[in-house]
């Protein structure tokens, strides 16, 4: 069956053709499509996960009891899970172990770049590489054929233009899930001292068994005295480079990355150009051979932003001595970056707009996190968004150093994710912080998984931990100021308080309207009551605009009918039309 | 053969950009092509320009397409289509969907912008497929009633799995496509 499949999509079917029996993940780009595509099979255990690290232990867990199993996450994810990572290398594992993890460069929708790669070399575990959809869905089952042969957990290291690439796929049916027992073997699972000496040199042993299977995943195209060695999704580009270069060249791709097998020396002698996507992951173990390279060591290839044909293009002809320029056709005008921003009856937005009016006057440290309320940097209300949970982790730290007041926004995916041993230390030590949960009830950024707050009330865990708590509505913005204004004050009064701002993501709410058959309601600027005093603009709706004489309009094809604009007009310019009904009815 | 076409599609988070590339995809896969889709997902989604590139041909490596390299750039809305231009080829088409979607700071007009466009040479087609699908019952048909012009352009049929509405939609981008005399 040749189905027109992401690469996500692709991973998740080879690993399903191989049945796997649980897989887990915690959301994120470019990542998050594996477990969505699993999630569809319910004769298997399927799981999103408070976080990367219980994601991973799921699925660890499971294969060391002999169940063959995934767990999926983006590169930042795997820092999160680093822990149990290095460990399963010294258990091994008993059913096929999967890890997948999706590097985004360029950071199209992520705070760093970063190559999963080096974690296989530091953890020894191997590193499979896809370069395309096609590839990614063999080498899924590969992977996972290969981890239950070795009894070793796998990696596969995907990146945004393979996992968000979509093509052409022949995919096989799913297999029955491989389900395990577990046998004792405490002299491997124990990592004790003495046990953990022992598994070393096991490790170190199996990396001598791996470097020769990684030989068997070497696949060479061409001839050629010169050769380019190149790995996943860069071989792409390398493709299409010799192509325009119009050069003969032997292409060594490698789709096991990590370990490079000695073996390579007699495949490409001396010296060879490297073309990858990242770090100069395989350049520097192709050197530590002896190998002379060309790559992003010296400058190459940019080791910055994604690569493409035109810079493999430019890459390659420099490192031949050949000469190639591009041609780019410049326009001359181009409107400025379109930014992300807040969706029409988000209730960020009106969580962040009554956050602003709470605290006029003060001086405050928006301390940020990951997640759509990110987005409060176009407010200015993200003064630091570093990593998952730095809202709290951060805010301590601030609010321990400087007077001023510091306020943690956090989403109710992240609070799960990564602020619970956070809210610990702050009640623990009582630091003074505003910390604002913004609860929409699902992880919204990532295309709206269901977040763990729609079981588990946040405002219990808070007032469990002693913390004083209030629920706010925020598209009821009088109400919110009132009581974040009182939150405010208590802070100030050095304790800490927590604010949860319950209402679910504006995207889900209209998507279960939509279907349900309830209308929402639309608003509408009355222009003889509007006196172009430009407060709803304040709001930050991006269905409010500005018109030439001043006055507010809305695009009543973008608005949902939140009513924020209703509720901060001072004139009452702001009229709907429809069933205002609909948004009591929305919030749940 | 060797030959590609190379399309690259740009808009605004929320107008089904994606499912655009992705029905085009499907109306190629159909004739027998090899496929690349390139899509971005997550933090541009929201609001933020979105750009997805689409190449069908014999045998498809990169799933990028390079600027100056489009046989065909799709705008679904204008100020986008600015963003968009560096990818048309020569003698390659940029195909304007009629609406501006206005950004802070930018007093373009929606015939401001394509006098800009008219002034940088490139071929382009203005089609109203945000009118029509306002007639349709909602802006959500804009992307469809879009395929079926692009479809007609290209020679491609329309791709498997379309709902009716959609279908409408498409065929009413078609006759745009063969009413018009752009040559």
């Amino acid at each position: 069956m040749k189905l027109l499949l992401l690469g996500n999509e692709a991973l998740a079917y080879g690993a399903l053709s191989e049945g796997v029996a649980v897989a887990t993940a915690y959301p994120g780009t470019p990542s998050t499509e594996i477990l969505e595509t699993l999630e569809e099979f319910r004769d298997r255990f399927t799981h999103w996960a408070a976080n990367e690290k219980t994601a991973f232990e799921i699925a660890y867990g499971a294969a060391l009891a002999g169940a063959r199993a995934l767990t999926a996450m983006k590169h930042v994810g795997l820092n999160v899970a680093a822990d149990p990572l290095h460990s399963s290398a010294y258990t091994g594992v008993e059913g096929g172990f999967l890890i997948i993890s999706a590097d985004d460069p360029s950071m199209h929708s992520s705070q760093n770049e970063q190559d999963t790669r080096w974690y296989g070399l530091q953890s020894f575990v191997p590193v499979l590489e896809p370069s395309d959809p096609r590839n990614a869905y063999d080498l899924a089952k590969a992977g996972m054929r290969l981890s239950e042969e070795l009894r070793h957990p796998v990696l596969i290291r995907s990146v945004t233009r393979v996992s968000h690439v979509r093509a052409p796929v022949d995919i096989d049916p799913p297999s029955p899930p491989k389900w395990g027992s577990f046998n004792k073997d405490i002299k491997r699972f124990t990592l004790v001292p003495a046990h953990a000496r022992e598994r070393r040199k096991a490790l170190l042993e199996k990396w001598r068994e791996v470097e020769k299977i990684s030989s068997k995943f070497i696949k060479v195209e061409g001839s050629g005295e010169k050769s380019v060695v190149t790995a996943g999704v860069a071989y792409n580009y390398v493709k299409e480079a010799v192509k325009k270069l119009n050069i003969e060249i032997k292409i060594v791709k490698l789709e096991m990355s990590v370990p490079v097998p000695p073996t390579i020396r007699d495949i490409v002698g001396e010296r060879a150009v490297v073309v990858e996507e990242g770090e100069p992951v395989v350049e520097i173990q192709l050197r530590s051979l002896g190998i002379y390279t060309y790559g992003k060591l010296d400058g190459y290839f940019p080791r910055y932003g994604e690569l493409d044909t035109t810079k493999t293009a430019v890459g390659l002809a420099k490192a031949f001595g050949i000469e190639y320029r591009s041609k780019v056709f410049r326009p001359e005008a181009e409107p400025p970056p379109r930014r992300p921003s807040l969706c029409p009856g988000c209730p960020h937005m009106g969580t962040f707009y009554a956050l602003r009016i709470a605290a006029v006057g003060k001086e405050v440290v928006w301390s940020g996190d990951i997640g759509c309320y990110s987005l409060g940097v176009n407010t200015n209300q993200q003064d630091i968004i570093t990593h998952m949970g730095s809202s709290i982790g951060l805010g301590m730290g601030v609010a321990l150093s400087d007077k001023k007041l510091v306020v943690a926004t956090v989403g109710d995916s992240t609070f799960f994710h990564a602020s619970l041993p956070q809210l610990v230390d702050v009640a623990t030590r009582s630091i003074p912080l505003l910390i604002v949960v913004m609860d929409n009830s699902y992880t919204a950024m990532t295309g709206g998984q269901p977040s763990p707050s729609r079981k588990i009330p946040i405002e219990k865990i808070t007032e469990a931990f002693g913390i004083t708590t209030y629920v706010i509505d925020p598209i009821d913005i009088k109400k919110s100021i009132y009581t974040l204004k009182k939150a405010i004050e208590e802070v100030k009064n050095n304790k800490p308080i927590v604010v949860v701002s319950k209402r679910p993501c504006v995207l889900m709410a209209v998507r279960k309207a939509r279907k349900s058959g309830v209308h929402w309601p639309r608003y509408r600027v009355d222009p003889d009551l509007c006196i172009k005093c430009g407060i709803c603009f304040n709001i930050g709706c991006s269905a409010i605009f500005k018109q030439d004489d001043g006055k507010a309009v809305v695009d009543t094809s973008l608005c949902t009918g939140c009513g924020v604009c209703s509720e901060v007009c001072p004139r009452g310019a702001f009229k709907y039309e429809g069933d205002r009904s609909a948004w009591t009815w929305l919030r749940t | 053969m060797d030959v590609v076409t190379n399309i690259v599609i740009v808009g605004v988070g929320g107008q089904g950009v994606l499912t655009l590339a992705k029905w085009i995809g499907e109306a190629a896969l159909v004739e027998g092509f090899d496929v690349r889709i390139a899509e971005v997902h997550g933090m541009s989604q929201r609001g933020g320009s979105v750009e997805v590139h689409v190449r069908y041909g014999s045998e498809i490596y990169s799933p990028i397409v390079e600027e100056g390299d489009a046989d065909v750039v799709i705008a679904l809305e204008a100020l986008e289509a600015l963003r968009g231009l560096r990818y048309v080829k020569h003698d390659g088409v940029l195909v304007i969907n009629r609406r501006l979607i206005p950004l802070p700071n930018v007093r373009l007009s929606l015939d401001e912008v394509i006098k800009t466009i008219e002034k940088s040479g490139a071929r382009y087609l203005v089609i109203p497929a945000f009118e029509i699908a306002l007639k349709l019952g909602s802006p959500i048909y804009e992307n469809s009633v879009t395929l079926g012009f692009v479809c007609a352009l290209l020679g491609l049929p329309m791709p498997p799995g379309l709902d009716d509405k959609n279908q409408t939609a498409f065929r009413t981008g078609v006759s745009i496509y063969n009413s018009s005399a752009f040559y």
